[in-house]
């Protein structure tokens, strides 16, 4: 079979098997799970499969696939990959048969809709990615909307009608205003070259005036900023992320949000590269801010989810930093950091849904000690942390140590030009990684240490199950840290074709 | 014209009065009542199978010159309309109807073929109130409570009052150039004086009246809520419908006038806002939908802006949809003690009483809403690239501005679908039987619409 082919079975896998599930008349409880966990594991062998056949410095997409889907708008079917997204399908096939385990304990009701809703959910991330074409994207991009917002609505905490409105009302303003733009383009194309277009590649080539590309970054931008979140856009992440199931946190934090900054590397920046130079500036404050911002309300928080979710608006942020900086360390480095915090955010995620199935409190106040009561979880949990913290051998410091080297790269000549923001916010930036280490070392410390107490009597550790989730996150957070090799020499032609989209010609080279 | 095309053009319209004197003869001749149902269906079905099969022959014809004519678009749209009609029928299997409800329905059907196919203004004023009247006794019709006669007063009196006003303005166009053809109003369009600008503007109101645009949309909350289901689905999809789809037949190739751009900038603009505003606040199912379809008629008047080639296309697709989903919606409320299915809270923890009917009621709220993939979607797409295609381009930003305020109303109505705990005492029971297999009927139309949409933006 050709790899081409293989893409396709990756990408339909998921929607057949929950297909196939919810038309299931009444099927057991353990038979919706077996088959969620083999559709789930067929999908990351296959997506393995294809990481190992991608080929490395070969410009342009592979395992290719562009059949008409309405042709008379110009609309095809065109999935593909390329550096850029290949890790992303990789990390979201990788955290599938995860989240299957973690929901065997986790979700006991209405268990045959949330695994048809979690492999509809598994369709429209994957394809949301492989996306070639700009009205395919924006289908994906809007239908992951709605198994999401069933997720938090029904299987949610006390307060999930709530968070699950906000999450849907944030981020369906935000398409409503992309979805205006990409009917621009589409016009754009249509009027410009005759033929109606929405290939990425024909909306790269589209030569747009400057004061129309800066509409349409806008919303784009908005679109994506609210996903990321980059502050002030963050506000609807923490109730969405608090109020989730477990599954619905380790999702949203290890793919969803990516899914913003990923929108920026492939469309928001190459598409408007005129409109991003000059945008450049605010997306660096905002980027350092978010760092800042997100580090700093993570520091005060009681309630353990909430640390995790603003961690990650600050972990975010350094992606957004390495993306402005326009050279190779930078760029690479955002790729790994959205795949490392995927990793690190969504492993913490699944450890505070095996101490919420056992204590039922996500109140810091209520725990300490648990390095006596949990000792495998502690361990688990104190490796996760350092991760997040960027502790050298772990993903955390391939990607930020990446992000930042190539944020003074950038930053350094144009301090000797006289321009000094991007030195300052740069060092703003290393803050954020001492920030880090505070807020994460005072949830270690207060969860694991000290006195031991827990709101139940008679804790179990973790089971094999738990502990087999876990040791698979740590492995592949080991894997990034001591081998990033393989990845970067996989990227690294996909960042030097968005280098060069982005970038004007006389600015090439720097920093490489 | 010979015999034979006479009878060959006007097919469709042959069979559903064939139809509808089959009733009345079987109704008057037997000594107890008989069920119309399966004359109904077979008489609707014949009538669509006529007009897409006239439609796929590519045939054209005038057999009444200058007064009825029959082209390709006005096929495709007698195809479209007693295609939406057909689960609207299946519908009325639930309520156990009387042949003068069926009368009455295939009427106003008829009242929509003839202003597809009108070519004079007296005509399409013909067609429009054979449309019309009937609506006013079917709201009336079946339910036993007084707010339906309220609400058949309501829509009477205001019904009249839009006849009243495109009688004026059919008389100021007949005054402004001196005739009373279709090619007269396009006339009047073009020209800038201010008798042909107010006659359009008079008839273009009347159109609105007739679907529920703001201001002249007072009554249709009003009468969607005093009809039977059926019949609210009738109106919001197949009268709607025919109205819009007589108006892009009125104005043809001609461009919008400058006095009616204003118009149709804003009164669909705040018909969208409004209608979805309103929506929110709603408690009954029913009026939610007529406040939803105040503000779609809102995107349907808004491809008047568009250039004239694409907007029928545009129209006709967005009604199949519109309807569609609609009647979908529709078919799968609950039923109940006389009332009780208009209130949304019977809608609460519908999931975990009857799945189906809420997986389908939520495909059919998140497809009204415009979120893929689900075929709203690339209705409201193809509605809004038009206008901006235009040169509308801020009106079309907000237009979809104005498209996100529903998109709430939507989302409440899943919520308490499937996140809301079910009343401890429910007397209301799902919808069974026929309505349901014609909910899975309009399913799969949605799904083939959703996932193949090419196909069927090919047929318009």
């Amino acid at each position: 079979m050709s790899d081409a082919i293989l893409l396709n079975v990756i990408l339909f896998l998921p929607v057949l098997g929950g297909a196939v599930l919810l038309a299931l008349p009444r099927p057991r409880d353990d038979l919706v799970r077996g088959l969620s966990m083999l559709v789930m594991i067929l999908q990351l062998v296959l997506a393995l499969w294809l990481y190992l056949q991608f080929e490395a410095r070969v410009p342009g997409l592979q395992f290719e696939t562009r059949v008409p889907w309405i042709a008379a708008w110009g609309v095809h079917y065109h999935v593909g990959m390329d550096g850029l997204n290949l890790l992303l399908v990789l990390l979201t096939a990788f955290l599938g048969p995860l989240v299957v385990a973690s929901a065997f304990s986790s979700i006991t009701r209405d268990v045959k809709l949330f695994h048809g809703l979690l492999l509809f959910l598994q369709f429209t991330m994957i394809g949301a990615f492989l996306a070639q074409d700009l009205f395919l994207f924006y289908v994906f991009w809007e239908a992951m909307l709605i198994p999401m917002f069933l997720m938090i609505g029904m299987w949610g905490g006390e307060r999930r009608i709530y968070a699950t409105l906000k999450f849907f009302l944030y981020t369906a303003f935000g398409s409503i205003l992309m979805l205006a733009a990409v009917i621009y383009l589409g016009y754009f194309v249509l009027s410009s070259t005759g033929a109606p277009s929405f290939a990425f590649a024909d909306l790269y080539a589209l030569d747009l005036p400057v004061s129309t590309q800066t509409w349409l970054l806008a919303a784009f931008g908005l679109s994506f900023a609210i996903k990321v979140p980059m502050m002030p856009l963050h506000t609807w992440l923490p109730d969405a992320h608090v109020e989730a199931p477990t599954v619905g946190s380790v999702i949203l934090a290890g793919v969803l949000l990516k899914m913003g900054t990923y929108g920026f590397v492939k469309l928001g920046f190459p598409l408007f590269p005129e409109a991003t130079q000059l945008a450049t500036p605010l997306i660096m404050t905002l980027a350092v801010v978010s760092i800042l911002y997100g580090a700093g309300l993570a520091l005060v928080q009681d309630d353990i989810k909430k640390i995790i979710a603003y961690s990650s608006v600050s972990h975010l942020g350094y992606v957004m930093l390495g993306l402005v900086s326009y050279n190779l360390l930078g760029i690479q480095g955002a790729i790994i950091q959205m795949v490392s915090h995927g990793l690190v955010a969504g492993g913490l995620f699944l450890m505070v849904g095996m101490l919420y199935e056992r204590c039922h409190s996500r109140d810091l106040a209520a725990y300490g000690g648990l390095a006596r009561l949990l000792p495998v979880y502690s361990v688990f949990f104190m490796i996760l942390t350092l991760a997040s913290i960027g502790l050298p051998t772990t993903s955390g410091f391939t990607g930020e140590f990446l992000v930042l080297l190539g944020a003074f790269h950038a930053a350094w000549p144009q301090f000797e030009q006289g321009v000094t923001y991007p030195l300052v916010l740069a060092s703003l930036a290393v803050l954020g990684i001492v920030l880090g280490a505070l807020y994460m070392l005072r949830l270690a410390r207060r969860l694991l240490f000290g006195e031991a107490r827990a709101p139940v009597a008679g804790l179990r550790d973790l089971d094999r199950r738990e502990w087999s989730i876990l040791a698979l996150v740590v492995v592949a957070i080991f894997y990034i840290g001591l081998y990033p090799n393989d990845f970067l020499r996989k990227t690294e032609q996909a960042a030097i074709e968005y280098q060069d989209r982005v970038l004007p010609a006389q600015k090439r080279g720097l920093g490489q | 014209m010979t015999p034979e095309g006479l009878l060959l053009a006007a097919l469709p319209e042959h069979l559903l009065l064939l139809g509808i004197l089959v009733i009345l003869v079987t109704d008057l001749l037997s000594d107890r009542p008989r069920d119309p149902f399966m004359t109904a269906l077979v008489t609707v079905l014949a009538a669509t199978g006529a007009a897409a099969w006239l439609y796929s022959t590519g045939h054209t014809g005038a057999p009444f010159p200058g007064h009825f004519s029959v082209d390709a678009e006005g096929l495709a749209a007698k195809a479209l309309l007693a295609g939406l009609t057909l689960p609207v029928l299946l519908l009325t299997r639930a309520e156990r109807l009387d042949s003068r409800f069926a009368m009455l329905l295939l009427a106003s059907l008829y009242g929509a073929f003839l202003m597809m196919s009108a070519d004079s203004l007296l005509l399409l004023f013909f067609g429009l109130e054979i449309l019309s009247l009937p609506l006013y006794a079917l709201v009336v019709l079946g339910y036993q409570r007084p707010e339906s006669a309220e609400a058949a007063m309501k829509y009477l009196v205001i019904g009249g009052v839009g006849t009243a006003v495109l009688l004026m303005g059919l008389s100021l166009t007949l005054g402004a150039t001196g005739g009373l053809a279709v090619g007269d109003f396009r006339t009047a369009l073009a020209a800038d004086d201010i008798l042909a600008q107010g006659a359009v503007v008079l008839v273009v109101a009347a159109f609105m009246l007739k679907a529920a645009i703001v201001p002249f949309h007072a009554w249709a909350p009003d009468a969607y809520e005093g009809a039977t289901v059926p019949v609210t689905a009738f109106m919001a999809t197949v009268v709607k419908g025919a109205v819009v789809l007589a108006l892009v037949r009125l104005f043809g190739a001609a461009p919008a006038g400058p006095a009616l751009v204003g118009v149709l900038v804003a009164l669909p603009l705040s018909s969208m806002a409004w209608g979805n505003l309103v929506a929110m606040r709603q408690q009954g199912f029913r009026r939610l939908v007529a406040y939803s379809s105040i503000a779609h008629a809102g995107y349907l008047f808004f491809a008047l802006l568009g250039a004239p080639e694409g907007r029928f296309e545009a129209m006709a697709f967005y009604v199949l949809v519109y309807g569609l989903t609609t009647t979908l919606a529709l078919a799968c409320l609950p039923t109940g003690p006389d009332g009780q299915r208009d209130r949304l809270e019977a809608l609460k923890g519908l999931y975990h009483r009857s799945p189906l009917a809420a997986i389908l009621i939520a495909i059919a709220m998140l497809s009204l809403a415009g979120i893929p993939p689900f075929p709203g979607f690339v209705a409201k797409f193809l509605i809004f690239s038009t206008v901006m295609e235009a040169g509308w381009v801020m009106v079309a930003v907000l237009g979809l501005v104005a498209s996100y305020l529903g998109i709430y109303l939507y989302l409440r109505v899943i919520q308490y679908l499937f996140m809301s705990p079910a009343p401890a005492r429910s007397e209301t029971v799902p919808a069974t039987g026929i309505a349901r297999t014609a909910a899975v009927l309009m399913l799969a139309a949605v799904l083939l619409i959703g996932v193949l949409p090419g196909l069927v933006l090919g047929w318009f």
